[in-house]
């Protein structure tokens, strides 16, 4: 299988307040490069501070990196070019309640992207935003609702159908399954599971809990203070944890694999 | 003897279309030195259940109960005042968002020499004052903050959030509980930092024997930390039990699936296969479903469900299910018989 999302040697770092012959900055990123393919999901695990959630606001495009360039099937996003980029990379928040607009029906929420980014007239809107409802478990005529009509789990399935409504190939799950009651969660991972298959798509995880982890990503990447260190196979890293960071996660989950 | 003893234990609110149950008859019993997990999904009530202990749920809710006994005083007896009274001295709780309960304009150390009961102090007045100070700087020891200096000068914000949980916990321990109710304190907390809560509470309920109930909404994180757990289900009770029974020998269709459902519990399953759910969504207090509120959900429910199920007891392993999950060959017969009796 063919790389999809190949991310080399991009940096992160901000200035701090300083004078002009002392100046001060901050690395939230040190150069890490990856690469993910179709079909496959990478997990990212670290403690707060430790950059996972800058490094997905690069990815997605909310933030410029320092250095460093982001290739999507061989082609460079660059960093102005929303259009590009919204199209193939989306992402889903950890707390689906406040990121859904409260004033908006879900049809007018989910027909947003569709206006910026695609020429569909009406109808074929309506069709489309119809038929991706469907896939995420709901119905159809959900479209005519708020989003305080929905509980908890199923807001979580309506920022996923927006992730997914432009057919994108990467989506980029932040903490996206913390907030969740455990029931919901593992209909929720079946469904992203299912979609996988279904439409190829790359995952990249941000996730604390190693059990998720676990069982839904082919490969990890521990990240401490800016800097990844360790990364691999997650079965492997998980059976045999090298670094001091992954060991003390592991033990602090009481986690332990055979 | 039972520390606190309470037999279904209603909770109601009235609403325009009529009174809704929010907390169906829960039964729930502590001992002395327990530490006592109580999960739930959002919505199960158990939050409710920990604020009608403690007795600061506001008026519109009608709680009421067959019985609530607290180290063999009857609660429901007293006026509210001497309930008050008497519940402020022995039990002590702890919050979900430590950051957003302590007071953001004052000082960690006033906050906690507060706390401290005068009669907890010996000696002429003008030596009060050092012996509070004291008195904080032990508590701050207690619960393993070391820089006690630093602490005391600084304002919640200035803190972590796992060291202000500390404080929080130091706050509760002030009054020398002997039960402690600590309502999902590790929510929105990092994984390291959790697991030094729940070690501290677990060092506390080992070292001073002071019982804890633990509020949580996954099953996965308590196993470790306790010894007993209790089940809720959208207000009703579902399960009682050891630790590890409720873990490993699952009675109840609800926590049989959410013992599935968590990928801690079954790593010997293949990565990305699909786990075990319950179909639907936890139904909304608005429209409950009468009889066995998991019904519409259940695997096994059958016509019986309608009606709500009464608990069963096997060796101390209680059960609300009229088609439990039994394995022993020998219980299964009991079951059989039992059934067929209900048939006729």
């Amino acid at each position: 299988m063919s790389v999809l999302l190949d991310v080399k040697e991009i940096s992160k770092s901000f200035k701090l307040k300083g004078y002009w012959y002392h100046k001060r900055k901050f690395d939230a990123l040190s150069p890490l490069s990856f690469a993910i393919e179709g079909k496959k999901t990478l997990a990212i695990v670290g403690e707060t501070g430790s950059g996972k959630s800058t490094l997905a606001k690069i990815l997605v495009g909310a933030e410029t990196p320092s250095s460093g360039k982001v290739y999507l099937n061989g082609q460079l996003l660059e960093s102005q070019r929303f259009k590009q980029r919204c199209q193939h990379v989306r992402m889903i928040f950890q707390d689906s309640g406040t990121t859904l607009n409260p004033s908006l029906t879900i049809q007018q929420l989910l027909d947003e992207p569709l206006t910026l980014n695609t020429d569909l007239d009406d109808k074929q809107r309506r069709q489309l935003i119809r038929t991706t409802l469907q896939k995420v478990g709901l119905l159809g005529d959900h479209m005519n609702f708020y989003p305080h009509m929905f509980s908890g789990g199923q807001k979580q399935r309506i920022s996923l159908a927006r992730a997914i409504i432009l057919q994108p190939q990467v989506i980029i799950l932040d903490e996206a399954l913390a907030a969740l009651d455990p029931s919901l969660r593992s209909q929720m991972i079946n469904l992203l599971l299912d979609l996988q298959q279904q439409m190829g798509l790359a995952y990249i995880l941000i996730s604390h809990n190693l059990g998720i982890v676990r069982h839904f990503s082919d490969d990890v990447m521990v990240m401490s203070q800016g800097k990844v260190v360790e990364s691999g196979k997650t079965i492997e890293v998980m059976r045999n944890p090298q670094h001091k960071v992954t060991q003390r996660l592991m033990m602090s989950q009481n986690f332990q694999l055979k | 003897m039972n520390l606190l003893d309470i037999r279904n234990l209603s909770i109601a609110l009235d609403t325009p279309t009529g009174r809704v149950l929010a907390v169906d008859r829960v039964s729930l019993s502590i001992k002395e030195g327990e530490f006592r997990g109580l999960v739930g999904e959002s919505g199960s009530g158990k939050s409710l259940l920990a604020q009608a202990i403690i007795g600061v749920l506001q008026d519109k809710w009608h709680v009421d109960a067959d019985r609530f006994h607290w180290r063999g005083i009857d609660l429901l007896r007293l006026t509210i005042d001497e309930r008050r009274a008497l519940l402020c001295r022995d039990i002590a709780m702890i919050f979900q968002e430590p950051m957003s309960c302590l007071d953001p304009t004052t000082l960690i150390g006033e906050q906690l020499s507060e706390t401290i009961d005068t009669s907890q102090l010996s000696g002429y007045f003008w030596q009060r004052r050092k012996q509070r100070k004291e008195a904080v700087i032990k508590l701050l020891h207690k619960v393993g903050i070391k820089k006690h200096s630093q602490c005391i000068n600084s304002y919640p914000h200035q803190l972590t959030e796992a060291i202000c949980q500390r404080v929080m916990i130091a706050i509760a321990l002030a009054g020398r509980p002997i039960l402690l109710i600590a309502d999902e304190p590790t929510a929105a907390m990092e994984s390291t930092n959790q697991g030094q809560i729940f070690r501290l509470l677990a060092n506390l309920n080992q070292l001073k024997n002071m019982s804890i109930l633990l509020i949580s909404h996954d099953l996965e994180n308590l196993t470790h930390w306790t010894s007993t757990i209790t089940v809720m289900y959208s207000g009703q009770f579902v399960e009682a039990g050891s630790t590890e029974k409720i873990f490993n020998k699952p009675m109840h269709p609800y926590t049989r699936a959410l013992v599935d459902s968590s990928t801690k519990a079954n790593l010997q399953l293949p990565t990305k296969s699909r786990l075990m759910t319950l179909p639907g969504s936890i139904p909304i207090l608005q429209h409950l479903p009468i009889g066995c509120r998991l019904g519409p959900r259940c695997p096994r429910a059958q016509q019986k469900c309608v009606s709500a199920p009464k608990v069963s007891n096997f060796h101390g392993h209680k059960v609300s299910c009229h088609y439990p999950l039994l394995r022993d060959p020998g219980k299964k017969e009991a079951v059989k018989h039992k059934t067929g009796k209900g048939i006729n």
